[in-house]
């Protein structure tokens, strides 16, 4: 074990000069940036459902949308503030309202359309489609925040991660409703879920590795 | 950025221009310490950021302390704080680029400190579930001297029932027994003779066996 004053003599040689973090507001449109890119290369690659200028005409569908897509905007600017030491948890809450709707609506949605869906609502082809969406806006959305936030790794993960996958989360539940015919709700609850879970899983193995990399234990 | 009211001017000018001052010369002295005499942790920090080894130096010396304290408040193990302090010593240092100067310092710090008291407390209390402390009982136990308490209640008893006897029998006993004279000894140290030393002695061991087995039996 070495003593305190050798670690800090360890530290101040290591004391290369560092960027300061962007403002978190910044950080988060730089994200939503990122995410709103990614939805419009999946829109040119996929095409919009074909239904979609009808569904527009729906409230629930355009309120589901709306609220899915201000839940993303406000949990992924509430995890960039919260993930600063020293910045209030309470901002976590920021996205709380918006989720409400969202998932108010996901409700309604289930509540009238769950004889429609049923066991074999759904056909395996667009089910596979679906699942293309959802990893191809999840999974690069996921990456490029778990970077933007590897140095919370060592701080307190858990809640930031949890709202940072509810940004993940929220876009691309308003992918799926955009880009495929099916109000795959199910499906969307599942994904929340996984992409939560997933988060959580790398960010705990991941974390500790980067951690381990950027700052070799004295 | 432009001045804030709520803090001294001069220091803040510093704070936005610490790269510049970093790499140019170094920024005067005065403007790493408060009004007050004692170090400004905000400015020094902002130094650091850019560069300024000196500054991070100083910074981590003057927190060391402070942390020191706070984790102590908490964990009651002293190396176990010392580790800690190490830990948020080193937490630090990864996340030193989050720091902002224009937000105060304390609570940054603060907010890294609690993380790592937090997760030594909870690897405290994982270990605590699963090892006993090693208390100075379970040393002595196996040793041959081990339940001296016992001994210390069987030889209260034994010195109880010698106080009962009459005071023939217990000066024999006292004498032959407990100082271990011989019976030579006890019969010029008592003025009895040795037929009646042996006598008492006898007497005196049957009423001992007496009185300690109706003792036995009372409790």
């Amino acid at each position: 074990m070495t003593s305190t004053s050798d670690l800090i003599d360890s530290l101040v040689a290591d004391a290369k000069p560092v960027r300061r973090l962007r403002p978190p507001v910044t950080r988060a449109l730089c994200w939503l940036l990122f995410a709103a890119l990614m939805l419009t290369l999946v829109a040119l690659v996929h095409g919009v459902r074909p239904d979609l200028m009808l569904k527009l005409r729906q409230p629930t569908f355009v309120v589901g949308v709306a609220a899915a897509l201000i839940t993303a905007a406000l949990a992924s600017t509430a995890s960039f503030i919260a993930s600063v030491p020293g910045r209030s948890r309470r901002w976590l809450w920021l996205p709380a309202p918006a989720v409400v709707v969202w998932i108010s609506t996901i409700g309604y949605g289930c509540l009238t359309n769950w004889v429609s869906i049923g066991p074999d609502g759904m056909s395996p082809g667009e089910t596979a489609r679906c699942f293309a969406t959802l990893a191809i806006t999840g999974i690069p959305l996921s990456l490029v925040m778990l970077i933007m936030l590897r140095y919370v790794a060592r701080l307190a993960p858990t809640p930031v991660v949890m709202t940072g996958s509810l940004a993940v989360a929220a876009t691309t539940a308003a992918a799926l409703s955009l880009f495929h015919p099916l109000d795959a709700t199910v499906m969307i609850l599942m994904w929340n879920f996984g992409v939560a879970t997933l988060l959580l899983a790398l960010s705990g193995l991941y974390g500790r590795r980067l951690f381990g990399w950027v700052a070799p234990q004295g | 950025m432009s001045f804030r009211t709520h803090r001294p001017g001069p220091t803040l000018s510093v704070v936005r221009n610490a790269h510049d001052a970093a790499q140019a010369d170094h920024a005067p002295e005065t403007s790493e310490t408060r009004p007050d005499g004692t170090l400004d942790w905000s400015i020094l920090m902002a130094h650091a950021q850019a560069g300024d080894r000196d500054a991070y130096r100083r910074l981590l010396e003057a927190i060391t302390p402070y942390l020191r304290a706070l984790a102590a408040r908490q964990i009651g193990n002293r190396s176990d704080v010392e580790d800690t302090v190490q830990d948020i010593l080193l937490t630090l240092h990864t996340v030193r680029q989050t720091y902002d100067p224009a937000l105060p310092f304390g609570p940054w710090l603060i907010t890294i400190a609690n993380r790592r008291i937090v997760d030594r407390l909870r690897r405290q209390g994982r270990l605590g579930a699963h090892e006993a402390q090693f208390d100075p009982e379970h040393e002595t136990f196996q040793a041959a001297e081990a339940n001296l308490q016992e001994e210390a209640a069987d030889a209260g008893t034994l010195r109880d029932a010698v106080e009962r006897l009459p005071a023939g029998q217990r000066d024999a006993i006292r004498m032959l027994k407990l100082e271990e004279m011989s019976l030579k000894e006890a019969a010029a140290a008592s003025g009895m003779s040795v037929a009646a030393l042996k006598v008492a002695t006898h007497r005196a061991l049957t009423n001992l066996r007496r009185l300690i087995e109706k003792r036995g039996g009372r409790s």
